[in-house]
Parts: C-alpha cells; structure tokens; sequence
C-alpha cells in the first residue's frame, strides 16, 4: 500500500502512546475519591511509562526513535490521610487515607497529552493533504 | 565536444532534452527535499517527548548548493543534487533530558513545508501545461 | 520556461532548422538554452532513423514511468511526487510524438497531392 508518510509508523506509534497516557489519566481522575478498591485499599495513582524504540529508518537513513509505552506502573507516594471519623473507611484514629492523585497534576498531564495527540494528528492531516496536491500536479 | 554530444543524440537522449530546462529540475529537486522534510518534521513531532532525541531537517548545504547551480543555469549540476536528512546541529535543547523538539516552532515549520509544496507542483504543473501547448496548439 | 524555448532544444537535437524544414546541409546555430543538445552535424539521417530513435524515447519513458508506479504500489523508495511526474513525462512525450506523426502524415499527403 502506498505510504502518505514514510514516517506513518512513528506518527502512529506517538499517537497510541498519548492515547493510553490520556486513557491512564482518565482513570486516575475518576478515582480521586475511591477510598475503598477491590483490594480494600485507596486507589493507587497510575503512571505511563515511556520509552524510546528504533524505528524503521527514514528515506535509508540511520534507524529513528520513536515513542512506546513500556508499561503501566504503580505511582509509589504515599497516601495522604484526612481526619474524617465519620468515613466507614476510617481508621482506629479515625484517618481516612486518601488516593494519591493530585488533580492539578493530572490536568497538566492530560494538557500536555491532548496537545501532543493533536500535533500528530496534525501531522497525518497535513501529509494527506500534501499528497492530494501532489496528484493534482498536471491536472488543468 | 562535437562528438561526445552527437554521441548523445546518438543514444537517444533526445525526449530528455525537453525535460532539461533548469527551472523544471529545480522544482522537482525541491519536490524531493520537500517530501523529506515532511518526513522529518512528523518524526520531530511523534518524538516530541522522547528523551534526548534531537531534532531532524533536510541537510543545511541543499538550499545552497540549489541556489549555486540554479544561477549557473546547468541542469546537470541541479540533477545531481541530492537532499538528505541530517541532525539539526542548530537546535537548542527544549527539555531537561535533552530533547530538541519545540512543537511551535515544528508546527510552524510544518505549515511553510506545505506552502513550499502548493507552490512546486504549481510551477510544475504549468511547466507540463506550456509543453501541452507547444506541442499540441491546443490548451486542454 | 516558454514554450518556444522548450521546444528549440528538440528542434535543434533533430536536426530541423526552427521554421520546420531540414536543411542537414546548414548548420544550425548553437542553442543558447542551457541543456540543449548540440545542433546535429549534416547526418544525413532518414525520417525513419529519426522516428525510430523518438520511438525508443518515448518507450524508455513510459518503461520507467511504469517501474516507478509499480515500485510506489509495492512500498518501495520511490515517492509519490516522483511517481505523477514520471507519468506526467511519459505521457507528454507520447504526444510530442503522435503530434510529430500527425504533422509528417499530412506532410507526406501534401505531396502525394501534388500534380506530377
């Protein structure tokens, strides 16, 4: 099949990559208040982990990098706790631990995920047009 | 001279002649290093936030190796130009762990690459038109 | 790029004089145009060699624009702008040739029309 963009594959891989984070961050924001999961523990923050692949070469030259997600880990600060006796959570001392998800940090996280999302999407719609334009070359 | 140029005619170089105007070469040589600009620029793009990668662009010497042979007005000179891909040596690093990448400044780029390309296959398109013409009297 | 100045090349490459008659015997001035083959010496050449030598440029053309399509169709290193204007090439190079057929046919009718 022909290629709109020989670097397609990197543009893919980037914006599989964004979306999980964006799918990550989602989940993370809903379960700001969860203190109370399957395991019967707060909800521990989620965290994506990026690595950098060698992708196919450009035009012949040196292998490029591209972006992979390496996998999902656990966010290790600790909870915070809040005095709230009244929670059926609530401890002995009556401290409820709260999941360790900030959510000024997540919107920043989301921010800065949607606007690498919509650059590479960008990306494919200018390469689409460009060649559209490439096949007009002759047409009067 | 005589004779290496008769050789020439000899070796059915004849339709070539109509395609070895300078101008034509150059707009399909700039048609090359446009397409891998592209290429380049959506790599930049899908790595906005790898660590340590370092910006691509078309090689710095192209533009004016163009220049030089499209004012000597030699279309064997221009032909045998060849665009490539080279590290941006120029390019700051945006991020702490070296990444080179600005998405505006990508964006930017990215928006003169596509007028650079309406324009090319404008001029290439009007180069076919007039030989239409000449040949066939008629303009469709 | 004018269409006199793009065609002046062929003209001289064929050993023709611009207003359209071959006069081997003249030489024909040196093209100013850059690229332009050398005017062709008094060679003496029949149409047919001519033609044949035309024929074979336009099939070398239509040969690579070919190759070039089926090398993009099979995801090779050819890119697309390369591709369109290989054809584009190949097709105004068949023209140049069925124009120059069109015009030796009615030429070769004139003369067959001629009272002897």
């Amino acid at each position: 099949m022909i290629d709109i963009l020989s670097g397609i594959q990197s543009t893919a891989a980037a914006l599989d990559a964004e979306r999980q984070r964006l799918d990550i961050i989602s989940e993370n924001l809903a379960n700001v208040n969860t203190t109370h999961g399957p395991d019967g523990k707060p909800y521990q923050r989620q965290v994506v982990v990026f690595e950098s692949a060698l992708q196919q070469a450009i035009n012949g030259g040196a292998a490029v990098p591209t972006l992979r997600v390496a996998g999902i880990e656990k966010d290790p600060r600790p909870f915070e706790t809040v005095y709230e006796p009244g929670n059926p959570d609530a401890d002995s001392h009556g401290m409820v631990s709260m999941p360790n998800v900030n959510i000024h940090e997540e919107m920043a996280d989301m921010i800065s995920a949607e606007r690498a999302f919509e650059a590479n999407l960008t990306v494919v719609k200018n390469a689409r047009a460009m060649a559209l334009q490439v096949l007009s070359i002759g047409k009067h | 001279m005589a004779s290496v140029l008769l050789n020439n005619v000899r070796k059915s170089r004849m339709i070539d002649a109509l395609f070895n105007q300078p101008d034509y070469l150059a707009a399909k040589k700039q048609l090359d290093a446009i397409a891998l600009r592209e290429d380049a620029i959506a790599s930049n793009i899908a790595n906005l936030e790898t660590p340590g990668y370092k910006r691509l662009d078309v090689a710095p010497a192209f533009n004016s190796e163009l220049q030089r042979a499209c004012a000597a007005r030699d279309p064997q000179e221009i032909a045998s130009l060849k665009p490539e891909l080279a590290v941006d040596s120029k390019a700051a690093a945006i991020s702490p762990d070296g990444n080179t990448v600005n998405l505006e400044s990508e964006l930017l780029e990215m928006n003169k690459n596509s007028m650079a390309n309406t324009l090319e296959t404008q001029l290439v398109t009007t180069d076919f038109y007039r030989l239409r013409m000449a040949i066939t009297g008629k303009s469709s | 790029m004018t269409p006199i100045s793009s065609i002046q090349p062929l003209i001289s490459a064929y050993g023709m004089t611009p207003g359209g008659s071959i006069a081997p015997s003249l030489p024909v001035a040196p093209a100013e145009q850059p690229g332009a083959l050398a005017p062709a010496q008094p060679t003496g050449e029949s149409f047919s060699t001519m033609l044949g030598k035309m024929v074979a440029d336009v099939n070398g053309k239509q040969i690579s624009a070919a190759n070039a399509v089926n090398n993009l169709q099979a995801g090779g290193d050819v890119s697309l702008h390369q591709a369109v204007i290989a054809m584009e090439e190949a097709n105004v190079s068949f023209q140049l040739m069925v124009e120059v057929r069109n015009k030796l046919l009615d030429a070769y009718q004139e003369i067959m029309k001629m009272q002897v």
